[in-house]
């Protein structure tokens, strides 16, 4: 049972693990560090790096080159120039493309799910593993007793048994 | 059987399944479509013939709007089917093309050699296939009547479906 418990929270640790670290290993692309030259400055580029490629998988509109990205750019651009807020621009591509055009999910309804189950998961297999780590020293002060006198009656019965 | 056992895999597995079989059914390539029954984004557009065609002048009769390019090889597979089904509907429909993502030269080469019998207006930056939602070509956009999104088609469109999707825009004026 504490085994069974412990490889629970051992898998459930390292899975947590790896999905977080393939999702930053997507932004550590040395390749593409290369070629994209990011002006954080400009407040288009910052929302153009909140909407998804239509055309290309899992990139931002401001560092694919697919002509489709570079059309949403440049809308993205023109309303920046009309004043509008960075929100009403993003609703304005979820009206059209869906929730499904913005790299992060909004913090809301069933949403919520990407942001919690991860770190409860975690924290959970963390749990896990500490109490049957707990569990196990406690058990080996125990077991080592029980080692000697199970010990002294094998060495009974070998003595009965051996002639 | 360690009922323990099975029942912590339980609360963890059965809540997983359950977010992963809300997916099922679903493509998770297609792009929503969320225009359906909302009014259609208005637009004025330039044909190659430098016309502008305006579609809220068109109101009061059903619109078939094409995004096509000359590159997309499923638009060249349709467009027979588009050009007959503006000869057979007539005046009843208006066709639209709207090239995308191409040079007007290139339109102009393509349709030299084939049938065409309705404007092919021209979307420069693409705007308008943006307030659409067009993900990619083709795909075509049936407006009812009332300046509603009727019905879109992603991929070519076959004969079956133009006439039943622009035959439901039609019985729904009638009634």
């Amino acid at each position: 049972m504490r085994r069974q418990l412990c490889m629970i929270g051992a898998s459930t640790v390292l899975l947590t693990l790896l999905m977080v670290s393939g999702a930053v290993a997507q932004d550590a692309d040395p390749a593409l560090q290369d070629v994209i030259v990011e002006d954080t400055q400009d407040p288009s580029f910052r929302t153009g790096k909140l909407l998804r490629c239509p055309v290309c998988q899992g990139m931002p509109i401001a560092e694919s080159p697919a002509d489709m990205a570079q059309a949403m750019m440049a809308r993205v651009r023109e309303m920046h120039e009309q004043g509008q807020s960075q929100d009403e621009i993003l609703q304005y591509f979820v009206d059209r493309y869906g929730e499904w055009v913005l790299l992060e999910p909004r913090t809301e309804g069933f949403n919520l799910l990407v942001w919690l189950l991860p770190p409860i998961f975690l924290l959970g297999g963390i749990f896990l593993v500490l109490r049957y780590a707990r569990r196990s020293v406690d058990g080996a002060l125990g077991q080592n007793e029980d080692t000697g006198a199970e010990d002294a009656y094998i060495k009974a019965v070998r003595e009965e048994v051996d002639w | 059987m360690n009922w323990k056992i099975l029942g912590v895999g339980a609360l963890v597995v059965v809540p997983l399944l359950m977010i992963l079989a809300s997916g099922f059914g679903n493509d998770p390539h297609a792009i929503p479509f969320l225009l359906n029954g909302k009014p259609a984004p208005d637009f004025a557009l330039k044909n190659l013939e430098q016309e502008t065609v305006s579609l809220a002048a068109l109101k009061g009769k059903p619109v078939v709007i094409n995004f096509w390019s000359t590159w997309c090889e499923p638009c060249k597979t349709e467009h027979e089917t588009l050009q007959r089904g503006s000869v057979a509907f007539g005046d009843r429909v208006q066709f639209l093309g709207v090239i995308y993502q191409d040079g007007a030269g290139a339109a102009q080469q393509y349709l030299a050699s084939r049938s065409n019998h309705y404007p092919q207006l021209i979307d420069p930056k693409s705007l308008v296939a943006l307030d659409y939602g067009v993900s990619g070509v083709p795909e075509t956009y049936f407006i009812d009547a009332n300046g509603r999104v009727h019905h879109k088609t992603a991929g070519a469109v076959t004969p079956g479906l133009l006439i039943q999707a622009v035959n439901g825009m039609l019985e729904g004026a009638a009634q």
